[in-house]
């Protein structure tokens, strides 16, 4: 037997265990992430001095929410909210457990990202469309979140990517991940073979999603 | 009354207090015509305009929108009275991720319009613009002409009674200006569509304007029928815009030497004036003799005004009896002062 073919009967069922838990993780709290952080983001600018819905208590609540969530570290977040995440998934390990603090930290960068992608859009738009008598539902979905949707994707590969980056650190309450293998096998146990292994496929990963992204918005970008 | 505003004034809070934007103007435009309002930047008058949808609120005053007064109506049904009225801006604010067709179906559908009627009316107005064969390109691919044309084609496919034009040639090149001008000409004559514009550059007036008003620091300062303005400027500011499109002044040192000799006089033509030989006459009935200074002949949409300032070399008995003559056969007389 050839060396590489020991190591890929002796790792590939761990590695390929965590390249699953990993996508499960980012999938999953992607998802909810961005069904709070895109109407967040939707709300930090509608709420914002001049805008259509201008609420200066709701745009500083919100402000100060994402603000405070964002100086959080991860690795802090995720045993600093544990009595919360008991209450919502009735778990604080495994995949369930840490799905909660990857939404809790991605959503408000989801929020900010959108924040600035929808400042892009320009105003004299937005104007026209009221000029025209149109809903200002509909002219948040088809003027802002439209004209947007080129940074919006952008803004949500950004995220994707620190979202893996921050899954490495689920290891901690046992939801595994390709961070974590890197960490317990290729750290602790000195199986250097792993740590290149795992730390080349998240290469991969983190290349391959960033070109995707890039290329979806240049597709979608029109000017 | 298609549009009426009525003593409108409109304050803003700045860093430095509160500065008045606009201060009690009123505006009757009648269904039909096109009225313009010029004046420098910041003069008030893309707030006035803006007041008319009431994208901005006036802080005083009331906007009547065919007799319909829209600044108590709540928001749904000042919706439906936007319907009615269409805008067009300098920036053409089209959405740029849309190709043209669906620049100008996309507010319809969202305005409830069903598949076919979207369908009809985007390929009506595409084709009164003449953009046509460009319904698929992206607003990118379009010079200004073309953009602005696109948005002109969104505004006339709500079928609106009213278009608001907020500067909408001074971001193109004289002739593009000329161009999108003679469109608006024409969706006036044949949709009958009110038009209330906003603009700085006197040209657009004259081609187009049944009705100005001259604003300078949120007041109306002049306002008039076209020919009466351009033939009887009161306000400097008036005069000031006048002489943007044809030198219409003498310098003060040059009027006093030429004081020496005889009288200097500004002639205004209008209408059945303009055809007749009236210098010619006048040099053989009075002993003077008519120098011609300067002389231009201005089109407006509704007639031609033309201007001649001359120098009538004589004795001042027979130059009075002359410009007497001339304003008796309807030629508008004012003498030019020199240095005092």
């Amino acid at each position: 037997m050839s060396r590489l073919e020991q190591f890929t009967d002796q790792w590939l069922p761990i590695i390929g265990k965590s390249v699953i838990e990993t996508f499960q993780m980012v999938g999953i709290s992607l998802f909810f992430a961005v069904l709070i952080g895109i109407p967040l983001g939707i709300l930090i600018v509608l709420t914002r001095p001049g805008q259509s819905l201008q609420n200066k208590f709701l745009y500083q609540l919100s402000n100060l929410v994402i603000n405070i969530v964002r100086s959080i570290p991860f690795i802090i977040l995720l045993f600093f909210i544990l009595p919360f995440t008991k209450s919502i998934v009735g778990t604080t390990i495994g995949v369930k457990g840490v799905i909660v603090p990857l939404v809790i930290y991605t959503a408000p960068y989801i929020a900010r990202l959108m924040e600035s992608a929808l400042l892009e859009v320009e105003n004299g738009v937005v104007e026209a469309y009221t000029a025209m008598g149109i809903k200002t539902r509909s002219i948040i979905w088809h003027v802002m979140l439209r004209e947007a949707r080129a940074s919006i994707i952008l803004g949500l590969t950004i995220s994707t990517v620190s979202l893996i980056g921050a899954t490495a650190m689920a290891g901690m309450v046992g939801a595994g991940g390709l961070g974590d293998v890197a960490y317990r096998f290729g750290h602790l146990r000195y199986e250097v073979d792993v740590m290149y292994a795992t730390v080349f496929i998240l290469i991969i990963l983190v290349q391959s999603i960033q070109s995707i992204g890039n290329r979806l918005a240049a597709r979608l970008k029109k000017d | 009354m298609m549009i009426v505003l009525e003593n409108i004034s409109k304050e803003f809070n700045s860093k430095n207090g509160k500065v008045k934007a606009v201060n009690n103007v009123n505006i009757h435009v009648k269904e039909g015509e096109i009225h313009g309002v010029i004046g420098y930047s910041g003069a008030g008058k893309s707030t006035l305009i803006r007041c008319v949808n009431l994208l901005e609120r006036p802080t005083e005053g009331k906007v009547y929108i065919n007799g319909v007064e829209t600044t108590s109506l709540p928001l749904p049904k000042l919706r439906e009275a936007r319907n009615k009225i269409g805008m067009i801006f300098q920036g053409f604010n089209l959405l740029k991720t849309a190709t043209v067709y669906d620049n100008i179906a996309i507010p319809l559908k969202l305005l409830g319009y069903n598949k076919a009627e979207v369908q009809n009316r985007a390929e009506k107005y595409l084709e009164i613009v003449g953009l046509t064969d460009k319904h698929k390109n992206y607003p990118s691919q379009l010079s200004g002409g073309q953009k602005q044309r696109v948005a002109i084609a969104r505004a006339l496919a709500q079928e609106p009674e009213i278009l608001l034009s907020d500067e909408a040639t001074s971001a193109l090149d004289p002739e593009t200006t000329d161009s999108i001008l003679d469109l608006l000409l024409k969706i006036n004559r044949e949709l009958g569509i009110t038009i209330l514009l906003i603009t700085h550059e006197m040209n657009v007036i004259q081609k187009i304007c049944d009705h100005v008003y001259v604003m300078e620091n949120g007041h109306v300062v002049e306002q008039n029928n076209a020919i009466q303005l351009f033939t009887k400027p009161t306000h400097p500011t008036t005069k000031k815009f006048l002489n943007t499109i044809s030198q219409r002044n003498l310098s003060p040192r040059l009027i006093s030497q030429l004081h020496v000799t005889g009288a200097v006089t500004r002639l205004t033509f209008v209408g059945e004036s303009t055809g007749q030989p009236l210098l010619a006459e006048v040099s053989q009935k009075f002993n003077v003799k008519p120098n011609i200074l300067t002389a231009n002949i201005i089109e407006l949409k509704n007639g031609i005004v033309g201007n001649i300032v001359i120098h009538l070399i004589g004795e001042k008995d027979q130059v009075n009896a002359a410009l007497q003559f001339l304003e008796e056969n309807g030629v508008g007389i004012e003498n030019l002062e020199g240095q005092s």
